[in-house]
Protein backbone atom coordinates (compact mmCIF):
# COMPACT_ATOMS: atom_id res chain seq x y z
CA UNK A 1 0.00 0.00 0.00
CA UNK A 2 3.11 2.16 -0.16
CA UNK A 3 2.68 4.93 -2.81
CA UNK A 4 2.15 8.50 -3.90
CA UNK A 5 -0.93 10.14 -2.86
CA UNK A 6 -0.45 13.77 -3.48
CA UNK A 7 -2.98 15.89 -3.28
CA UNK A 8 -4.87 14.70 -0.68
CA UNK A 9 -4.80 13.27 2.82
CA UNK A 10 -5.76 9.95 3.71
CA UNK A 11 -6.86 10.19 6.84
CA UNK A 12 -5.69 7.19 9.64
CA UNK A 13 -7.95 4.61 10.61
CA UNK A 14 -10.35 5.06 13.52
CA UNK A 15 -12.82 2.28 15.27
CA UNK A 16 -16.19 1.96 14.32
CA UNK A 17 -18.47 1.56 17.26
CA UNK A 18 -20.40 -2.01 17.41
CA UNK A 19 -22.35 -2.93 19.68
CA UNK A 20 -19.53 -4.99 22.06
CA UNK A 21 -17.49 -2.25 21.43
CA UNK A 22 -19.45 0.55 22.09
CA UNK A 23 -19.07 1.16 26.13
CA UNK A 24 -15.20 0.94 25.63
CA UNK A 25 -14.70 3.73 23.53
CA UNK A 26 -17.34 5.77 25.23
CA UNK A 27 -15.20 5.34 28.13
CA UNK A 28 -12.20 6.35 26.01
CA UNK A 29 -14.26 9.58 24.63
CA UNK A 30 -14.42 10.35 28.84
CA UNK A 31 -10.73 9.48 29.48
CA UNK A 32 -11.61 6.39 31.68
CA UNK A 33 -10.24 3.20 30.71
CA UNK A 34 -13.31 0.37 31.13
CA UNK A 35 -12.97 -2.80 30.91
CA UNK A 36 -15.17 -5.88 31.27
CA UNK A 37 -15.08 -7.39 34.49
CA UNK A 38 -17.10 -11.08 34.89
CA UNK A 39 -19.02 -10.92 37.88
CA UNK A 40 -18.93 -14.62 38.65
CA UNK A 41 -15.28 -15.53 38.54
CA UNK A 42 -13.64 -11.90 38.51
CA UNK A 43 -11.26 -12.05 35.67
CA UNK A 44 -11.04 -9.04 32.89
CA UNK A 45 -11.69 -9.70 29.35
CA UNK A 46 -10.50 -7.85 26.40
CA UNK A 47 -11.57 -7.57 23.62
CA UNK A 48 -15.48 -6.69 24.94
CA UNK A 49 -17.63 -9.52 23.91
CA UNK A 50 -20.74 -11.14 25.00
CA UNK A 51 -19.68 -13.92 27.57
CA UNK A 52 -16.46 -14.63 30.02
CA UNK A 53 -14.12 -17.04 28.03
CA UNK A 54 -12.92 -18.21 31.31
CA UNK A 55 -16.34 -19.57 33.14
CA UNK A 56 -18.84 -19.01 30.23
CA UNK A 57 -21.01 -16.25 32.80
CA UNK A 58 -22.97 -13.49 30.77
CA UNK A 59 -22.65 -11.57 34.53
CA UNK A 60 -20.63 -8.56 32.79
CA UNK A 61 -19.66 -4.96 34.66
CA UNK A 62 -18.10 -2.29 32.97
CA UNK A 63 -15.20 -1.54 35.66
CA UNK A 64 -12.47 1.47 35.16
CA UNK A 65 -9.10 0.00 35.67
CA UNK A 66 -6.20 1.57 36.77
CA UNK A 67 -4.82 2.16 33.48
CA UNK A 68 -1.13 1.07 34.42
CA UNK A 69 0.61 -2.04 33.45
CA UNK A 70 3.22 -2.84 31.81
CA UNK A 71 5.42 -3.20 27.97
CA UNK A 72 4.98 -6.85 27.00
CA UNK A 73 6.36 -6.84 23.40
CA UNK A 74 6.89 -3.76 21.41
CA UNK A 75 8.06 -3.75 17.20
CA UNK A 76 8.77 -0.64 15.63
CA UNK A 77 7.57 0.29 12.17
CA UNK A 78 10.10 0.85 9.41
CA UNK A 79 7.58 -0.01 6.72
CA UNK A 80 4.93 1.92 5.57
CA UNK A 81 1.87 -0.53 5.56
CA UNK A 82 -0.59 2.35 5.32
CA UNK A 83 0.07 6.45 3.75
CA UNK A 84 -1.21 7.95 6.58
CA UNK A 85 1.28 6.24 9.25
CA UNK A 86 4.24 7.48 6.25
CA UNK A 87 5.26 10.74 8.42
CA UNK A 88 5.15 8.80 11.72
CA UNK A 89 8.29 6.13 10.62
CA UNK A 90 10.04 5.07 12.21
CA UNK A 91 7.02 4.62 14.64
CA UNK A 92 6.26 2.06 17.76
CA UNK A 93 3.48 -0.39 17.95
CA UNK A 94 3.39 -2.31 21.81
CA UNK A 95 1.56 -4.48 23.87
CA UNK A 96 0.82 -3.51 27.33
CA UNK A 97 -0.03 -6.33 29.67
CA UNK A 98 -2.90 -4.05 31.89
CA UNK A 99 -2.13 -4.37 35.66
CA UNK A 100 -5.25 -6.28 36.22
CA UNK A 101 -4.44 -8.72 33.33
CA UNK A 102 -5.87 -8.13 30.17
CA UNK A 103 -3.33 -7.27 26.91
CA UNK A 104 -4.01 -4.58 24.07
CA UNK A 105 -1.92 -2.98 21.29
CA UNK A 106 -1.44 0.35 22.02
CA UNK A 107 1.56 2.96 21.19
CA UNK A 108 3.98 3.86 23.65
CA UNK A 109 4.63 8.44 23.79
CA UNK A 110 6.45 10.88 25.93
CA UNK A 111 9.15 8.34 24.86
CA UNK A 112 11.90 7.26 22.78
CA UNK A 113 11.58 4.25 20.60
CA UNK A 114 15.07 2.81 22.11
CA UNK A 115 14.24 3.38 25.62
CA UNK A 116 11.05 1.01 25.29
CA UNK A 117 11.70 -2.54 26.65
CA UNK A 118 9.98 -5.56 28.13
CA UNK A 119 8.53 -5.02 31.45
CA UNK A 120 8.67 -1.51 31.31
CA UNK A 121 6.09 -0.23 33.82
CA UNK A 122 3.53 2.21 31.78
CA UNK A 123 0.05 4.46 32.59
CA UNK A 124 -2.58 4.88 30.23
CA UNK A 125 -3.20 8.52 28.68
CA UNK A 126 -5.59 9.46 25.84
CA UNK A 127 -5.25 11.32 22.94
CA UNK A 128 -8.20 12.63 21.18
CA UNK A 129 -8.80 11.68 17.26
CA UNK A 130 -12.34 13.40 17.25
CA UNK A 131 -15.12 14.05 19.29
CA UNK A 132 -16.16 10.86 19.73
CA UNK A 133 -12.98 8.75 19.58
CA UNK A 134 -9.75 8.97 21.78
CA UNK A 135 -7.34 6.31 21.75
CA UNK A 136 -5.57 4.82 25.18
CA UNK A 137 -2.05 5.07 24.86
CA UNK A 138 0.96 4.80 27.47
CA UNK A 139 3.60 6.32 28.47
CA UNK A 140 6.34 5.35 31.08
CA UNK A 141 5.09 5.54 34.65
CA UNK A 142 5.33 8.60 36.60
CA UNK A 143 7.24 7.70 39.95
CA UNK B 1 -12.12 -45.06 13.37
CA UNK B 2 -8.92 -44.63 12.97
CA UNK B 3 -8.91 -43.46 9.15
CA UNK B 4 -4.87 -44.18 8.80
CA UNK B 5 -3.92 -44.95 4.90
CA UNK B 6 -7.52 -45.14 3.79
CA UNK B 7 -7.15 -42.28 1.76
CA UNK B 8 -4.15 -40.50 -0.70
CA UNK B 9 -3.31 -37.64 -2.71
CA UNK B 10 -3.08 -38.69 -5.82
CA UNK B 11 -2.67 -34.90 -7.90
CA UNK B 12 -0.74 -32.17 -7.53
CA UNK B 13 -0.33 -28.75 -9.12
CA UNK B 14 -0.13 -25.40 -9.47
CA UNK B 15 -0.93 -21.95 -12.14
CA UNK B 16 1.82 -20.16 -13.07
CA UNK B 17 3.42 -18.13 -9.94
CA UNK B 18 5.50 -15.05 -9.14
CA UNK B 19 5.21 -11.90 -7.89
CA UNK B 20 3.16 -10.63 -10.16
CA UNK B 21 0.60 -12.38 -12.35
CA UNK B 22 -1.92 -11.00 -14.55
CA UNK B 23 -4.52 -12.92 -13.63
CA UNK B 24 -7.73 -13.26 -11.65
CA UNK B 25 -7.98 -15.19 -8.60
CA UNK B 26 -10.33 -17.67 -10.43
CA UNK B 27 -8.59 -18.22 -13.12
CA UNK B 28 -5.28 -18.92 -10.73
CA UNK B 29 -7.61 -21.32 -8.87
CA UNK B 30 -8.82 -23.22 -12.15
CA UNK B 31 -5.53 -23.54 -13.87
CA UNK B 32 -4.06 -25.23 -10.36
CA UNK B 33 -7.18 -27.77 -10.38
CA UNK B 34 -6.49 -28.66 -14.02
CA UNK B 35 -2.73 -29.08 -13.33
CA UNK B 36 -3.66 -31.58 -10.62
CA UNK B 37 -6.30 -33.36 -11.72
CA UNK B 38 -3.78 -34.08 -15.07
CA UNK B 39 -1.02 -34.91 -12.63
CA UNK B 40 -3.22 -37.45 -11.08
CA UNK B 41 -3.94 -38.88 -14.59
CA UNK B 42 -7.70 -38.49 -14.02
CA UNK B 43 -10.38 -36.31 -15.48
CA UNK B 44 -12.98 -33.52 -14.53
CA UNK B 45 -15.20 -36.15 -14.59
CA UNK B 46 -13.82 -38.40 -12.35
CA UNK B 47 -13.86 -35.86 -9.36
CA UNK B 48 -17.03 -35.26 -7.42
CA UNK B 49 -15.66 -33.51 -4.61
CA UNK B 50 -14.50 -29.76 -4.29
CA UNK B 51 -13.01 -27.84 -1.09
CA UNK B 52 -11.51 -24.06 -1.59
CA UNK B 53 -9.85 -21.39 0.69
CA UNK B 54 -12.09 -18.76 0.52
CA UNK B 55 -10.16 -15.79 -1.37
CA UNK B 56 -10.33 -13.31 1.84
CA UNK B 57 -8.68 -10.71 -0.70
CA UNK B 58 -11.91 -10.80 -2.31
CA UNK B 59 -13.98 -9.63 0.30
CA UNK B 60 -17.05 -11.25 1.92
CA UNK B 61 -18.21 -12.91 -1.50
CA UNK B 62 -20.68 -15.72 -1.36
CA UNK B 63 -21.01 -19.09 -3.39
CA UNK B 64 -17.03 -18.84 -4.54
CA UNK B 65 -17.04 -22.90 -3.86
CA UNK B 66 -19.98 -23.38 -6.29
CA UNK B 67 -18.36 -20.80 -8.82
CA UNK B 68 -15.62 -23.03 -9.27
CA UNK B 69 -17.59 -26.29 -8.94
CA UNK B 70 -19.75 -24.91 -12.19
CA UNK B 71 -16.04 -22.83 -14.14
CA UNK B 72 -14.81 -26.54 -13.66
CA UNK B 73 -17.38 -28.20 -14.98
CA UNK B 74 -17.20 -30.27 -12.36
CA UNK B 75 -20.75 -32.08 -10.76
CA UNK B 76 -19.54 -32.28 -7.06
CA UNK B 77 -21.63 -34.09 -4.06
CA UNK B 78 -19.29 -32.42 -1.24
CA UNK B 79 -18.17 -28.86 -1.27
CA UNK B 80 -17.14 -26.33 1.15
CA UNK B 81 -15.48 -23.27 1.41
CA UNK B 82 -13.00 -22.88 4.36
CA UNK B 83 -10.77 -20.53 6.19
CA UNK B 84 -8.34 -20.63 9.02
CA UNK B 85 -5.90 -19.01 7.25
CA UNK B 86 -2.35 -20.87 6.50
CA UNK B 87 -3.47 -24.03 8.15
CA UNK B 88 -6.51 -24.23 5.76
CA UNK B 89 -5.02 -26.70 2.88
CA UNK B 90 -3.94 -29.05 5.22
CA UNK B 91 -7.46 -28.93 6.58
CA UNK B 92 -9.15 -29.28 3.30
CA UNK B 93 -6.75 -32.58 2.39
CA UNK B 94 -8.63 -33.89 6.42
CA UNK B 95 -11.76 -33.03 5.52
CA UNK B 96 -11.44 -34.49 1.88
CA UNK B 97 -10.38 -37.77 4.03
CA UNK B 98 -13.29 -37.37 6.66
CA UNK B 99 -16.15 -37.19 3.69
CA UNK B 100 -14.46 -39.52 1.72
CA UNK B 101 -14.62 -42.06 4.63
CA UNK B 102 -17.76 -40.96 4.94
CA UNK B 103 -19.56 -41.87 1.38
CA UNK B 104 -19.78 -38.65 0.16
CA UNK B 105 -17.58 -38.45 -2.75
CA UNK B 106 -15.10 -40.72 -3.79
CA UNK B 107 -12.29 -37.73 -5.34
CA UNK B 108 -11.75 -34.75 -3.72
CA UNK B 109 -10.14 -31.62 -6.03
CA UNK B 110 -8.61 -29.13 -2.53
CA UNK B 111 -7.80 -25.95 -4.27
CA UNK B 112 -6.68 -22.50 -3.45
CA UNK B 113 -6.30 -19.18 -5.61
CA UNK B 114 -4.42 -15.85 -4.47
CA UNK B 115 -4.65 -12.59 -6.46
CA UNK B 116 -3.07 -9.81 -4.13
CA UNK B 117 -4.60 -7.30 -6.27
CA UNK B 118 -7.57 -8.15 -7.55
CA UNK B 119 -8.79 -5.75 -10.75
CA UNK B 120 -12.51 -4.21 -9.65
CA UNK B 121 -11.73 -5.17 -5.87
CA UNK B 122 -11.33 -1.62 -3.72
CA UNK B 123 -8.55 -2.12 -1.75
CA UNK B 124 -10.39 -1.06 1.68
CA UNK B 125 -10.05 -1.44 5.17
CA UNK B 126 -11.14 -4.63 6.60
CA UNK B 127 -13.91 -4.19 9.32
CA UNK B 128 -12.81 -5.48 12.81
CA UNK B 129 -9.04 -3.72 13.05
CA UNK B 130 -10.37 -1.44 15.49
CA UNK B 131 -7.32 -2.74 18.19
CA UNK B 132 -4.73 -2.58 16.07
CA UNK B 133 -5.11 -0.14 12.93
CA UNK B 134 -5.32 2.95 14.29
CA UNK B 135 -2.17 2.28 16.41
CA UNK B 136 -0.87 1.77 12.83
CA UNK B 137 -0.72 -2.12 12.86
CA UNK B 138 -2.11 -3.63 10.10
CA UNK B 139 -1.01 -6.73 8.62
CA UNK B 140 0.48 -9.88 8.48
CA UNK B 141 3.75 -9.56 9.61
CA UNK B 142 3.80 -7.17 12.78
CA UNK B 143 2.19 -9.64 15.36
CA UNK B 144 4.93 -11.68 14.72
CA UNK B 145 7.52 -9.30 15.09
CA UNK B 146 5.55 -9.19 18.31
CA UNK B 147 5.99 -12.96 18.82
CA UNK B 148 10.00 -12.68 18.11
CA UNK B 149 10.55 -9.97 20.67
CA UNK B 150 8.75 -12.08 23.37
CA UNK B 151 10.55 -14.62 22.38
CA UNK B 152 13.85 -13.62 21.85
CA UNK B 153 13.26 -11.71 25.89
CA UNK B 154 12.25 -15.21 27.09
CA UNK B 155 14.84 -17.55 25.63
CA UNK B 156 17.54 -15.25 23.73
CA UNK B 157 16.66 -16.62 20.56
CA UNK B 158 18.34 -14.14 18.07
CA UNK B 159 17.76 -12.69 14.60
CA UNK B 160 20.29 -14.41 13.41
CA UNK B 161 19.43 -17.36 14.33
CA UNK B 162 16.29 -16.59 12.27
CA UNK B 163 18.35 -15.63 9.33
CA UNK B 164 19.31 -19.30 9.84
CA UNK B 165 15.93 -20.44 8.79
CA UNK B 166 15.98 -17.95 5.64
CA UNK B 167 19.44 -18.91 4.51
CA UNK B 168 18.59 -22.50 4.89
CA UNK B 169 15.47 -22.71 2.74
CA UNK B 170 16.94 -20.07 -0.04
CA UNK B 171 19.60 -23.11 0.08
CA UNK B 172 17.06 -25.85 -1.17
CA UNK B 173 14.88 -23.11 -3.39
CA UNK B 174 18.32 -22.86 -5.25
CA UNK B 175 17.68 -26.59 -5.88
CA UNK B 176 14.25 -25.75 -7.29
CA UNK B 177 14.52 -24.02 -10.83
CA UNK B 178 10.13 -23.39 -10.20
CA UNK B 179 11.04 -21.45 -7.12
CA UNK B 180 10.35 -17.49 -6.95
CA UNK B 181 13.60 -16.63 -5.10
CA UNK B 182 15.62 -19.09 -7.66
CA UNK B 183 17.00 -16.68 -9.78
CA UNK B 184 18.13 -14.70 -6.71
CA UNK B 185 20.73 -17.74 -5.70
CA UNK B 186 21.93 -18.45 -2.16
CA UNK B 187 21.87 -15.80 0.61
CA UNK B 188 24.22 -15.80 3.61
CA UNK B 189 23.63 -15.01 7.28
CA UNK B 190 25.00 -11.29 6.64
CA UNK B 191 22.87 -10.95 3.56
CA UNK B 192 19.70 -11.48 6.00
CA UNK B 193 21.43 -9.19 8.71
CA UNK B 194 21.99 -6.41 6.26
CA UNK B 195 18.58 -6.69 5.02
CA UNK B 196 16.45 -4.10 5.40
CA UNK B 197 14.00 -4.13 9.12
CA UNK B 198 10.52 -4.13 8.17
CA UNK B 199 9.18 -4.04 11.50
CA UNK B 200 11.96 -4.30 13.95
CA UNK B 201 13.40 -6.79 14.91
CA UNK B 202 12.32 -8.22 11.71
CA UNK B 203 13.37 -8.02 8.52
CA UNK B 204 12.70 -8.22 4.92
CA UNK B 205 14.42 -11.36 4.67
CA UNK B 206 12.00 -12.94 7.45
CA UNK B 207 9.31 -11.92 5.35
CA UNK B 208 7.85 -14.60 2.59
CA UNK B 209 7.69 -12.51 -0.52
CA UNK B 210 4.10 -11.39 -2.12
CA UNK B 211 3.14 -14.32 -4.62
CA UNK B 212 0.20 -14.36 -6.97
CA UNK B 213 -0.61 -18.28 -7.53
CA UNK B 214 -3.20 -20.90 -7.60
CA UNK B 215 -2.81 -24.63 -6.88
CA UNK B 216 -4.88 -27.65 -5.55
CA UNK B 217 -4.31 -31.43 -4.25
CA UNK B 218 -6.52 -34.24 -5.26
CA UNK B 219 -7.73 -36.36 -2.59
CA UNK B 220 -9.41 -39.94 -3.18
CA UNK B 221 -9.54 -43.75 -1.56
CA UNK B 222 -6.66 -45.61 -1.10
CA UNK B 223 -8.04 -48.44 -3.14
CA UNK B 224 -8.61 -45.96 -5.77
CA UNK B 225 -5.51 -44.86 -5.93
CA UNK B 226 -3.68 -47.81 -6.21
CA UNK B 227 -4.33 -47.95 -10.09
CA UNK B 228 -3.50 -44.65 -10.45
CA UNK B 229 -0.61 -42.74 -12.43
CA UNK B 230 1.67 -42.16 -9.83
CA UNK B 231 2.52 -44.06 -6.29
CA UNK B 232 0.25 -43.09 -4.38
CA UNK B 233 0.66 -40.66 -0.92
CA UNK B 234 -1.51 -42.16 2.23
CA UNK B 235 -2.68 -39.67 4.24
CA UNK B 236 -1.38 -41.24 7.59
CA UNK B 237 -2.00 -38.71 10.48
CA UNK B 238 -3.39 -35.44 10.88
CA UNK B 239 -4.41 -33.20 13.58
CA UNK B 240 -5.86 -29.41 14.16
CA UNK B 241 -5.46 -27.04 16.96
CA UNK B 242 -6.57 -23.71 17.58
CA UNK B 243 -6.36 -21.02 20.68
CA UNK B 244 -5.40 -17.28 21.08
CA UNK B 245 -2.87 -18.38 24.05
CA UNK B 246 -0.39 -15.32 23.33
CA UNK B 247 -2.95 -12.92 24.74
CA UNK B 248 -4.65 -15.20 27.11
CA UNK B 249 -3.60 -14.77 30.86
CA UNK B 250 -4.09 -19.05 31.35
CA UNK B 251 -1.83 -21.32 29.30
CA UNK B 252 -1.63 -25.09 29.05
CA UNK B 253 0.91 -25.60 31.73
CA UNK B 254 3.13 -27.77 29.05
CA UNK B 255 3.75 -24.56 26.95
CA UNK B 256 5.65 -22.26 29.06
CA UNK B 257 4.60 -18.20 28.47
CA UNK B 258 6.03 -17.40 24.92
CA UNK B 259 5.63 -20.38 23.28
CA UNK B 260 2.89 -21.55 21.76
CA UNK B 261 0.06 -24.13 21.84
CA UNK B 262 0.25 -25.61 18.84
CA UNK B 263 1.08 -29.24 20.30
CA UNK B 264 -2.27 -30.84 19.86
CA UNK B 265 -2.27 -30.89 16.47
CA UNK B 266 1.22 -32.41 16.12
CA UNK B 267 0.07 -35.03 19.15
CA UNK B 268 -2.96 -35.97 17.60
CA UNK B 269 -1.84 -36.95 14.36
CA UNK B 270 1.10 -38.40 15.58
CA UNK B 271 -1.08 -40.63 17.37
CA UNK B 272 -3.33 -41.72 14.60
CA UNK B 273 -0.11 -42.27 12.14
CA UNK B 274 1.66 -44.42 14.95
CA UNK B 275 4.79 -42.70 14.07
CA UNK B 276 7.52 -40.47 16.55
CA UNK B 277 9.33 -37.51 15.61
CA UNK B 278 12.61 -39.75 14.79
CA UNK B 279 10.73 -41.30 12.00
CA UNK B 280 10.43 -38.39 10.18
CA UNK B 281 12.08 -38.23 7.16
CA UNK B 282 11.30 -34.67 5.56
CA UNK B 283 9.52 -31.81 7.11
CA UNK B 284 7.76 -28.86 5.79
CA UNK B 285 7.13 -26.47 8.10
CA UNK B 286 4.17 -23.10 7.42
CA UNK B 287 7.06 -20.40 7.46
CA UNK B 288 5.45 -17.08 6.19
CA UNK B 289 7.93 -15.57 8.66
CA UNK B 290 11.29 -17.12 9.85
CA UNK B 291 10.34 -16.97 13.50
CA UNK B 292 7.02 -19.58 13.04
CA UNK B 293 9.62 -22.11 12.15
CA UNK B 294 11.42 -21.72 15.52
CA UNK B 295 7.84 -21.90 17.62
CA UNK B 296 6.71 -24.56 15.45
CA UNK B 297 9.93 -27.26 16.15
CA UNK B 298 9.45 -26.36 19.75
CA UNK B 299 5.20 -26.54 19.63
CA UNK B 300 5.32 -29.76 17.85
CA UNK B 301 8.38 -31.65 20.44
CA UNK B 302 11.08 -31.80 17.90
CA UNK B 303 13.27 -29.14 20.71
CA UNK B 304 12.28 -28.28 23.93
CA UNK B 305 10.75 -25.06 24.12
CA UNK B 306 13.06 -21.96 23.71
CA UNK B 307 15.41 -24.02 22.25
CA UNK B 308 14.12 -23.79 18.31
CA UNK B 309 16.64 -20.99 17.88
CA UNK B 310 19.26 -23.42 18.30
CA UNK B 311 18.32 -26.27 16.40
CA UNK B 312 17.93 -24.61 13.17
CA UNK B 313 21.21 -22.40 14.16
CA UNK B 314 22.79 -26.03 14.02
CA UNK B 315 21.76 -26.86 10.61
CA UNK B 316 19.43 -29.60 11.24
CA UNK B 317 16.94 -28.48 9.02
CA UNK B 318 19.13 -29.07 6.26
CA UNK B 319 19.04 -31.17 3.26
CA UNK B 320 21.50 -33.82 5.01
CA UNK B 321 21.08 -32.63 8.43
CA UNK B 322 18.30 -34.65 10.61
CA UNK B 323 15.41 -32.86 9.90
CA UNK B 324 15.58 -32.10 6.09
CA UNK B 325 12.95 -29.28 5.74
CA UNK B 326 10.99 -26.78 3.50
CA UNK B 327 12.92 -28.92 0.87
CA UNK B 328 11.49 -26.67 -2.37
CA UNK B 329 12.28 -23.55 -0.58
CA UNK B 330 8.83 -23.08 1.54
CA UNK B 331 7.07 -19.85 1.83
CA UNK B 332 10.20 -17.91 2.09
CA UNK B 333 11.77 -18.68 -0.87
CA UNK B 334 9.81 -21.16 -3.09
CA UNK B 335 7.18 -18.55 -3.00
CA UNK B 336 3.96 -17.79 -0.91
CA UNK B 337 2.33 -20.80 -2.17
CA UNK B 338 -0.41 -20.22 0.55
CA UNK B 339 0.98 -24.21 2.50
CA UNK B 340 -0.78 -25.93 -0.60
CA UNK B 341 3.12 -25.64 -2.01
CA UNK B 342 4.64 -27.67 1.28
CA UNK B 343 1.30 -30.53 0.53
CA UNK B 344 2.86 -30.58 -2.97
CA UNK B 345 6.49 -30.94 -1.61
CA UNK B 346 5.80 -33.23 0.34
CA UNK B 347 4.12 -35.51 -1.93
CA UNK B 348 6.81 -35.19 -4.40
CA UNK B 349 9.41 -36.11 -1.80
CA UNK B 350 7.93 -39.58 -1.23
CA UNK B 351 6.93 -39.91 -5.05
CA UNK B 352 10.85 -39.60 -5.14
CA UNK B 353 10.80 -36.76 -7.98
CA UNK B 354 13.12 -33.90 -6.53
CA UNK B 355 16.21 -35.15 -8.22
CA UNK B 356 18.94 -32.91 -6.65
CA UNK B 357 17.51 -31.85 -3.52
CA UNK B 358 15.78 -35.63 -3.13
CA UNK B 359 15.72 -37.01 0.43
CA UNK B 360 17.23 -40.40 0.35
CA UNK B 361 14.81 -43.18 0.84
CA UNK B 362 11.79 -40.75 2.16
CA UNK B 363 9.14 -42.44 3.79
CA UNK B 364 7.45 -40.35 6.24
CA UNK B 365 6.67 -36.63 5.98
CA UNK B 366 5.29 -34.00 8.51
CA UNK B 367 3.67 -30.95 7.10
CA UNK B 368 2.00 -27.95 9.03
CA UNK B 369 -0.13 -25.12 8.36
CA UNK B 370 -0.35 -21.93 10.37
CA UNK B 371 -2.68 -19.62 10.34
CA UNK B 372 -5.95 -17.79 12.18
CA UNK B 373 -6.86 -14.30 13.18
CA UNK B 374 -3.55 -12.35 13.69
CA UNK B 375 -4.36 -9.34 13.29
CA UNK B 376 -8.17 -8.75 14.42
CA UNK B 377 -8.79 -9.41 18.19
CA UNK B 378 -8.96 -11.93 19.95
CA UNK B 379 -5.93 -12.96 17.99
CA UNK B 380 -6.16 -16.44 17.90
CA UNK B 381 -4.28 -19.12 16.10
CA UNK B 382 -4.69 -22.51 14.00
CA UNK B 383 -2.50 -25.24 13.83
CA UNK B 384 -2.63 -28.16 11.13
CA UNK B 385 -0.50 -30.66 10.40
CA UNK B 386 -0.36 -33.93 8.37
CA UNK B 387 1.67 -36.98 8.07
CA UNK B 388 2.06 -38.83 4.58
CA UNK B 389 3.85 -41.92 3.67
CA UNK B 390 4.50 -43.77 1.23
ZN1 LIG C 1 -15.98 -15.57 34.33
Amino acid sequence: MVGKFEGFEIPKPIPALTEDTKPYWEGCARHELLIQHCQDCGHFRFPPSGLCPKCMSTNTEWVAVSGKGQVYSWTIFHYVYHPAYAKDIPYNVAIVQLNEGPLLHTNIVECNNEDIYIGMPVEVIFEDVNDEISLPKFRPLSK
Amino acid sequence: MNLKETCAIVGVGFSEFGKKVPKSTMTLTLEGCKRAIEDAGLTKDDVDGLLLVLPSQEGERHGWVCRTCSHLGISSTFSAGLDIGGATPIAMVQMATMAINAGMCNTVVCCYGWQNSPMGIPLSMPPGLDFTAPYGDLAALPFKAQVARRHMHLFGTTSRQMGAVAVTFRRHACMNPQAQMYEKGPITIEDHQNSRMIVEPLRLLDNAPITDSGGAVVVTSAERARHLKHRPVYISGMGQAHSGEFMRPWRDPRYPEGTFEGGKAAEIAFGMAGVRHKDIDVAQFYDGFTILVIIELEAYGFCKPGEGGSFVEEGRLELGGELPSNTAGGLLSEGHLMGMGHIAEAVRQLRGECEERQVKDAEVAFVTGYGGSPHEYPISFSYSTLILTR
